[in-house]
């Protein structure tokens, strides 16, 4: 048993689950942990940051700030309940963050050490980086020395932190209470009808919102089993997990799903022990729903969720086909009255498991709340029979796969690079209706290349980020204001898309 | 394998590489088979698309976790190889 004594929400609730489930199989991946194993590997884990990681020569420990950059493996699991016993803050960051982005939330929130794969962590060109700390074959400690105090400090309440699109290549570090995440958790089990005998196939990224409410602490709540595809999520090797391991709940994202229902995908048997398929993410396709109900005789369960609110709604009832689903427990919805039609407006959202406020940009959050205490999501939707409908949105953010990507954020690198007059970028979608990052370039000098342009992104920000299309125009419509007139740019393209088709 | 046949499955090939980006890369720049598809922006879903097209259109089921170098998946040329050295029953 580790010596380590921290409390907190998140370790109080899995002490108390890693104890009444033992001798049940709780996480499968690379290896299989069951419920015992599990808890002596986090102890040990714990002691193992506590002793990589030690405190002053009084023994003195601070709160180390962990930054989880890894792929969902078995690992994960172990070191972010290790973290939390060892009273650490683990700092969930998508595994696809480049140095810019890590270096950036380090002089922002502060990290005392990076949990990466150990090719990445050799990319990784940071000032103070020390020497990588082996944990497991795929999994290093990579230490960094503070070079400079952070410039914000977390609440006290706060036990993980996660990760938002901000602007100038700063991510929003979103602060989340112990209370927050475990009432998520538990109103995800309830709402969702979670129970022991479930078996969770995540091909969410785990530091997605999405992996992290309905996966990561719900699955050991409830008793149920965890899993981890070893490898690229392709179709195949997901049914064959699926048919082999007796897979009751899959939680991924609208294009497996739409692989799966494209010709030669999985036959209808290797599903047969799937009871709910969960798309999330992104907005998912009716066609390919309707195709997937057609071939395996289930409905993809659409839910609704905000980074900065967690979980808001599901739909259990199969009798429903459209919409977002009713409200889960903990979580209240009311439409803004706004223009247009009567009863469409602004989606506000009040839960459980909202997050404390963004430690980096702080006033940020709570000027999104009203006097209630309702979150201002951006999203434009209504309610009909209580079931909540998205209409669209009233923000100019781009939802990428899931990740939302303030477009400033890249025409900040673009408008840097010499020559360029004027850029805007907007969302457009490629020929697989996927959403990707359109950029519209005025040139200012005969020398700038759509080739320098694109450099100029992959090297400055995450790969997500980066525009799927570059045009060059000779100017962007503009309002009085200076705000881009991007549906009058769309139609220009378009216009001269078909002046010349190749 | 002929001349013909190789150069008819290099063009398969760059036809499945521009499905799976959905159009964003340029035809033209897949004419040229050695060009690094990750440097003309094939992305991580892009790579997931095309791994799905070449195990439905060559019967090539590729594990990432067994292979140690991944280089075979960065050009055409590379891909070329390797579904001819690994190639099942034609879909």
């Amino acid at each position: 048993m580790s010596s380590i004594l921290a409390r907190g929400a998140i370790r109080d609730a899995m002490v108390d689950c890693l104890g009444r489930h033992d001798g049940r199989k709780a996480v499968v991946g690379a290896e299989s942990l069951g419920y015992g194993e599990l808890a002596g590997r986090v102890d040990d884990a714990a002691d193992w940051l506590c002793a990589v990681l030690p405190g002053d020569e009084a023994g003195r420990r601070s709160r180390k700030h962990l930054g989880f950059c890894l792929g969902n493996r078995v690992e994960y699991v172990i070191l972010y309940f290790a973290a939390l016993y060892a009273g650490d803050l683990p700092l969930l960051l998508d595994a696809n963050f480049n140095t810019g982005e890590i270096e950036a939330i380090r002089s922002d929130c502060g990290l005392d050490a990076l949990l990466i794969e150990p090719s990445k962590a050799a990319k990784i060109e940071v000032p103070g980086k020390g020497d990588p700390i082996p944990f497991a074959d795929e999994v290093v400690l990579l230490p960094l020395s503070q070079v400079a105090p952070p410039r914000f400090e977390p609440r006290v309440s706060t036990e993980v932190c996660r990760f938002t699109s901000g602007t100038t290549g700063r991510p929003k570090c979103l602060e989340f209470s112990g209370h927050a995440v475990v009432s998520a958790a538990k109103n995800w089990i309830l709402g969702t009808g979670m129970r022991g005998e479930d078996r969770t196939l995540c091909l969410a990224a785990l530091s997605n919102g999405l992996a992290f409410n309905t996966s990561l602490l719900s699955s050991f709540l409830a008793g149920g089993e965890l899993h981890f595809l070893k490898g690229a999520p392709l179709t195949r090797p997901v049914a064959r997990w699926i048919e082999e391991l007796g897979i009751t709940r899959l939680v991924a994202f609208p294009t497996l799903y739409r692989n799966f229902v494209a010709p030669g995908g999985p036959d209808r048997a290797a599903m047969a022990s799937l009871e709910h398929a969960i798309s999330a993410g992104a907005p998912l396709w009716p066609d390919v729903r309707e195709e997937f109900r057609v071939r395996y005789g289930l409905d993809i369960s659409d839910y609704y969720g905000i980074a900065e609110t967690g979980p808001c709604t599901f739909e259990r009832d199969a009798r429903h086909h459209s919409g977002l689903g009713v409200p889960l427990p903990g979580a209240e919805i009311r439409i803004a009255p706004g223009p247009g039609d009567p009863g469409t407006g602004e989606i506000l959202v009040r839960t459980a498991s909202m997050a404390s406020g963004y430690l980096n940009h702080p006033g940020l959050f709570e000027g999104r709340l009203d006097a209630d205490g309702f979150y201002h999501s951006g999203d434009r939707g209504r309610l009909v029979d209580g079931r909540l409908h998205l209409v669209g949105r009233t923000e100019d953010h781009i939802n990428v796969a899931g990740r939302k990507i303030d477009p400033t954020e890249v025409v900040a690198v673009v408008s840097a690079l010499p020559g360029v007059a004027d850029a805007v970028a907007f969302p457009d979608e490629d020929l697989n209706r996927e959403v990707l990052v359109h950029l519209a370039v005025v040139a200012g000098s005969a020398d700038l290349t759509r080739a320098a342009v694109a450099e100029a992104c992959r090297s400055r920000l995450a790969p997500y980020k980066v525009p799927g299309r570059i045009s060059f125009v000779p100017e962007i419509p503009r309002t009085g204001i200076g705000k881009p007139r991007i549906a009058v740019l769309r139609e220009q393209l378009n216009a001269s898309r078909k002046e010349s088709p190749s | 394998m002929s001349e013909d046949d190789l150069s008819a499955m290099k063009k398969r090939v760059a036809r499945l590489v521009y499905i799976a980006a959905g159009g964003k890369i340029d035809e033209k720049d897949l004419e040229r088979p050695d060009t690094d598809l990750r440097e003309i922006g094939l992305d991580s879903l892009g790579y997931l698309n095309l791994l799905e097209g070449l195990e439905r259109t060559f019967g090539v089921s590729i594990d990432l976790d067994q292979e140690e170098d991944h280089s075979f998946l960065h050009t055409i040329d590379n891909i070329v190889c390797y579904v001819t050295a690994h190639r099942g029953a034609p879909a």
